[in-house]
């Protein structure tokens, strides 16, 4: 049996990738807090069209069909797409955008969604045990 | 590599250039009444720290390094020491360009910006452990 074809498993995988996505971008803005002229970075909302995306699996890549071939860098291989926070709370002088107290907000936020994530994954695992009709 | 994995990188080199600016703040303060042992020398010049956004081509992410360390081209502070060795005809010695105040209020930002990249280490360390114990 394959569990990612059960919807809810299917969606905690994707929402699990994009929370962990989140986290290293938010990641990035609290290193570059003191870095001049840095602006911070978010994810996009997880929305029904990522979901999607991640069920299809990773991006297309080109084939290398010969040993010549280059792959290229891959600069992110991931599905989901960040985008510059166009308004935030405050500039510094020096540039940089990044307020901590904003950052580590989202970070408890993405903390707090990836538990819950996980704790669905477990109750319908729980589910799916309780249905096989061995203990616990 | 995962996303989480890759959060502690970059939390981690985050840790690391705060550690590296509290390092020069504790040498502009040590080095607070570093003097010239003759006339005409110049005493002890302050040092300041530069972050810069570096792509680690390894791992494909965004960290924060520690750019060339330059020195305060700001003007000496005079004192009025005519029975110091260094004394020019004037009775005055040229001492560091060293403001301990601003030193401090440096070493405290360095410090908040430590703690916020520990925390998202935390986070990250807490998400990871919360999906390996989905195994138990």
């Amino acid at each position: 049996m394959d569990l990612n074809k059960l919807t809810l498993f299917g969606m905690v995988k994707g929402r699990m990738a994009w929370l962990a996505r989140r986290q290293e971008v938010l990641a990035q803005n609290v290193a570059n807090a003191d870095t001049p002229n840095y602006k911070p970075r978010d994810l996009k909302a997880f929305e029904f069209k990522d979901y999607m995306k991640a069920q299809q699996g990773t991006t297309l890549k080109a084939v290398t069909t010969s040993p010549l071939h280059m792959s290229g860098s891959q600069r992110s291989t991931s599905a989901f797409r960040d985008e510059e926070n166009r308004s935030p709370y405050e500039t510094a002088p020096d540039g940089n955008a990044v307020v901590l107290e904003e950052q580590m907000g989202k970070i408890g936020e993405t903390q707090l969604q990836y538990q819950l994530t996980n704790e669905l994954y477990r109750k319908h695992i729980s589910m799916i045990k309780l249905a096989l009709g061995k203990n616990n | 590599m995962d996303d989480l994995l890759k959060t502690l990188r970059i939390s981690a080199a985050g840790m690391k250039a705060q550690g590296t600016r509290l390092r020069i703040v504790s040498e502009n303060v040590a080095n607070a009444d570093s003097l010239p042992t003759q006339p005409g020398d110049t005493p002890y010049r302050r040092k300041v720290v530069t972050f810069r956004n570096e792509l680690d081509r390894a791992t494909g992410i965004d960290t924060v390094k520690v750019g060339r360390i330059q020195t305060d081209r700001s003007e000496f502070q005079k004192r009025y020491d005519p029975s110091h060795p260094a004394a020019g005809p004037d009775g005055y010695v040229l001492a560091p360009n060293v403001n301990t105040l601003v030193e401090m209020m440096d070493m405290r930002e360095a410090q908040r910006s430590y703690e916020a990249n520990l925390n998202v280490l935390k986070s990250s360390k807490t998400m990871l452990q919360q999906t390996i114990s989905l195994l138990r």
